[in-house]
C-alpha cells in the first residue's frame, strides 16, 4: 500500500492510505506534540467524516509509532467516542507485542462497541 | 560518579545518576526523549523498563515546560534520573510563579485524586472517560500524570521549596 497523503510534525509522520473497503491513518515515529489539536485532530476529524460518507472503515494504525505522549491520545479518545455514539466504524490497531503499546492502546477497549463497529485490535 | 560532558553527564556502570538541563523551547523534547532513553538502556534496563521510565521521564518534563516560570536567564527544567539498586527515582525540577499557582493547586488535587483509586487503571479509564465528553477545542488532556502511575508503574509526589522551585517525583521498583 502506498500513502496516498502523508503529514510531518517533528519525529511524527503521518500516513493517509485509502483503498475500496478501508481509509487508514498510520501513525509512524514519535510524537511529541504540544498541542495535538492543531496537527492531528484535523487530520483524524477529516478522516472519519470522510470513511462515513464513503462507507468504508477506519483504521488508525499505530503499529509502527515508537513514542507518542499523553497529549496526542486526546484526539484518538474524542474521535472514538464520537464514532462510537455516531454511526462510524474505526478498528484501533497496535502492536501487542510492544508492551507499552499493549497498556496505553488496550485501554481503550471502553470504547469498543458489542457489534465491532468501534474495534481495538492487537496484533503481532 | 559520572562524568560530565558537554553539559551532559555520561553514565558509567557502576553509577545510578543522570541529570539533564532543559530550557522552554518545546522543540527539544525529541532529544530529552533519546538521551533518557539511552541512559536507561546503557544501565541494561529491558527495551520495555527503559521505554517505561523515558515516558515518565518525558512526561514530566513537558509538565515541567509547560508550567514553569521561566523569566530569569539560566531558568530551566532539571530532569534527575536515579537508579539505586532495585529502584528508580525520576525527579524534574522547575522554578514557578504567581501564575502558576493555579496549576501547583491542580496538581495537588490530582495527585490526591487518583491516590483514592485502589487500581491506577482505574483512574486512567475515568480520565480517559471525562476526556471523551470534553469538547473537541479543549486541548487539555491531564492524562500524564494518570499515565504516570498507570502505565509507569510509579507513585507521584512533589514540594516547592522556599525558593519557589517546584520538584515532581515519580519513584517506583524496577522489579514491578
Amino acid at each position: 500500500m502506498d500513502a496516498a497523503e502523508s503529514y510531518v510534525n517533528d519525529q511524527l509522520k503521518i500516513d493517509l492510505i485509502e483503498n475500496e473497503e478501508t481509509y487508514t491513518v498510520r501513525f509512524l515515529g514519535k510524537s511529541f506534540l504540544r498541542d495535538p489539536n492543531q496537527f492531528v485532530l484535523p487530520i483524524l476529524s477529516k478522516a472519519l467524516e470522510d470513511t462515513i460518507a464513503g462507507a468504508k472503515r477506519m483504521v488508525i494504525d499505530f503499529r509502527d509509532l515508537a513514542y507518542m505522549n499523553s497529549s496526542t491520545l486526546t484526539p484518538v479518545i474524542k474521535i472514538l467516542e464520537r464514532a462510537r455514539v455516531g454511526t462510524g466504524e474505526i478498528t484501533v490497531a497496535y502492536k501487542k507485542s510492544l508492551k507499552w503499546q499493549d497498556i496505553s492502546f488496550s485501554a481503550l477497549i471502553i470504547f469498543q462497541t458489542p457489534d465491532h463497529r468501534i474495534e481495538i485490535a492487537g496484533m503481532d | 560518579m559520572d562524568r560530565k560532558e558537554g553539559g551532559r553527564k555520561i553514565p558509567s556502570r557502576e553509577s545510578g545518576e543522570f541529570e539533564i538541563f532543559v530550557d522552554s523551547d518545546w522543540a527539544q523534547m525529541g532529544k530529552v526523549n533519546n538521551a533518557i532513553l539511552d541512559y536507561l538502556t546503557s544501565h541494561e534496563l529491558s527495551d520495555e523498563l527503559a521505554n517505561r521510565y523515558t515516558m515518565v521521564a518525558c512526561e514530566l518534563t513537558e509538565n515541567g515546560i509547560k508550567y514553569g516560570s521561566f523569566e530569569m536567564d539560566g531558568d530551566f527544567v532539571r530532569v534527575r534520573i536515579r537508579l539505586d539498586g532495585g529502584s528508580i527515582s525520576v525527579e524534574v525540577t522547575n522554578p514557578v510563579g504567581e501564575d502558576t499557582r493555579a496549576y501547583l493547586s491542580e496538581l495537588d488535587q490530582t495527585i490526591q485524586w487518583i491516590r483514592g483509586f485502589q487500581d491506577p487503571f482505574e483512574a486512567y479509564i475515568e480520565r480517559m472517560r471525562a476526556i471523551s465528553r470534553e469538547p473537541l477545542e479543549i486541548d487539555r488532556s491531564g492524562l500524564g500524570l494518570v499515565r504516570i502511575t498507570y502505565e509507569g508503574r510509579s507513585a507521584l509526589d512533589f514540594f516547592v521549596e522556599e525558593d519557589s522551585t517546584l520538584s515532581v517525583s515519580a519513584v517506583s521498583e524496577l522489579n514491578r
